[in-house]
């Protein structure tokens, strides 16, 4: 009969594969958005912010990732941080530990992208009168983004995968199902494996979607 | 309109501009000519502060441009410029690289400065390519669509930094044909060339620089004809007879 006999179980899946998603999108998200400031804090014509930027990346990308997660979800009660109640407490610890962590490496991207970008674009937008910000708004940004969807997609498919981090800090996700369902079942080939099989369901389509924005926006280029 | 007084500038060890002085009235088309690293494309680069200057003034529409009080992005919508390697924005249409400024800058409103794109791209005489990315524009017609672009803020003047020496012969030519069309509806321009057939039709005066100084400054037929210096006379023999 195998683990699809154990009707009882199963509904563990969806509800760990939800939770998988999001915060995967969460993190996803949240670490485009704070790598991309990162990393232009770190071409910044402003020193301090690209020491500041400088600094976030090399500590980041320099500490292991379950380290900070445990930082965040055991320590920083003790250091007056709240995070949220019980209930809400570890998602929040692994939203906020994996966005930070991988901003790090997006940032990196991101600033090798910025630099990429022809010095005789900027000089055009700028001597049209747009201000540094509308410049990197209109031309360095856009043009950076399209040079590293591929690069980023590689970090989007890691982040996917160490999601399942979170569940050494209690978070109900994909891989807590599966230990659930291994502890209740004693079926750990057949858990795993499943377990398995749905973060190829969520990693495969992300890669199939991040070629498919490549070749959009080389058309466009 | 532009003035520059007594102006230097260095890289390292080289004096590239190396006490500028210089006057260009309102309607005038100046061209500047001289060896390559004679700080012409310096010296036109100074005008919208693209290069700081060292020492000395420089005033361009009565705005002293190297004061640090001023705010260069106004200045700037006021001086079009125009690249040797064109700079169009890959990631935008033409009409939407000639949008962008009169948009995102003046704030006009997309309806109008569609309009007004659309007129400069049939100026320019390539009103069809309006939806095409640069790539898919040969050199030519991208700085046609680069021209346009920086006619789109209305300035008051254009600088010209090497305008035809990324381009074939052809291209030269419809190049060249646009910007004497803009010389004779009395735009004031300053144009770095090395064209010499440009420079006799279209120009008021010549200015020849060599070693960061400049060395002539003539009306045009009279520089042709009967240059000053040595060193001009020596430099228009080998352009022209090259």
């Amino acid at each position: 009969m195998g683990i699809i006999g154990e009707f009882s179980e199963l509904y563990l899946f969806p509800n760990g594969l939800f939770i998988t998603i999001q915060l995967a999108i969460t993190s996803l998200l949240g670490s485009l958005v704070l790598g991309t400031v990162i990393a232009l804090f770190r071409i910044a014509p402003l020193v301090p912010l690209r020491w500041l930027g400088g600094g976030y990346v090399e500590f980041f990308r320099n500490t292991p990732l379950l380290v900070q997660l445990f930082f965040l979800y055991f320590a920083t009660p003790y250091i007056g941080i709240y995070l949220g109640e019980p209930d809400t407490f570890g998602f929040r610890a692994a939203a906020l530990g994996l966005t930070l962590y991988h901003a790090a490496y997006v940032a990196e991207i991101v600033r090798g992208g910025l630099l990429a970008v022809d010095k005789g674009q900027i000089e055009a937008a700028r001597s049209l009168g747009l201000t540094y910000l509308g410049m990197l708004r209109e031309v360095q940004l856009p043009q950076t983004f399209r040079a590293v969807i591929p690069p980023l997609g590689n970090i989007g498919i890691a982040l996917v995968k160490n999601t399942s981090l979170a569940a050494t800090i209690g978070v109900a996700d994909l891989l807590f199902a599966g230990d659930i369902v291994e502890s209740r079942t004693f079926r750990a080939e057949e858990a795993y494996a499943a377990v398995a099989i749905l973060y190829l369901s969520l990693t495969i389509p992300l890669g199939i979607l991040v070629n498919y924005l490549e070749k959009r926006m080389l058309v466009a280029r | 309109m532009i003035e520059f007084r007594d102006v230097h500038k260095h890289y390292g060890s080289l004096h590239v501009l190396n006490g500028i002085d210089l006057q260009v009235a309102e309607r005038e088309v100046v061209v500047v000519i001289g060896p390559s690293g004679s700080g012409k494309s310096t010296l036109i680069r100074t005008i919208n502060r693209l290069e700081p200057i060292e020492s000395g003034t420089l005033v361009v529409n009565g705005t002293p441009v190297h004061d640090r009080k001023v705010d260069v992005n106004k200045l700037r919508r006021d001086v079009g410029m125009v690249f040797q390697s064109f700079n169009l924005f890959p990631h935008l249409t033409a009409l939407q690289n000639v949008m962008l400024a009169p948009t995102k800058v003046k704030g006009i409103p997309r309806g109008t400065a569609r309009e007004k794109g659309i007129a400069l791209l049939t100026k320019v005489g390539i009103p069809e390519k309006a939806d095409v990315h640069p790539v898919r524009l040969s050199g030519g017609q991208q700085q046609r669509v680069a021209i346009a672009r920086a006619l789109a803020m209305d300035p008051k003047v254009m600088l010209f930094d090497e305008p035809t020496s990324a381009l074939d012969a052809e291209m030269i030519r419809e190049v060249l044909d646009v910007m004497r069309d803009l010389a004779r509806e009395g735009m004031t321009m300053i144009v770095v060339t090395h064209e010499v057939g440009f420079a006799r039709e279209a120009s008021n005066r010549v200015v020849f620089m060599d070693g960061g100084r400049i060395i002539e400054d003539s009306p045009t037929a009279q520089f042709f004809e009967r240059p000053r210096e040595e060193r001009a006379r020596q430099f228009l023999s080998r352009v022209i007879h090259h």
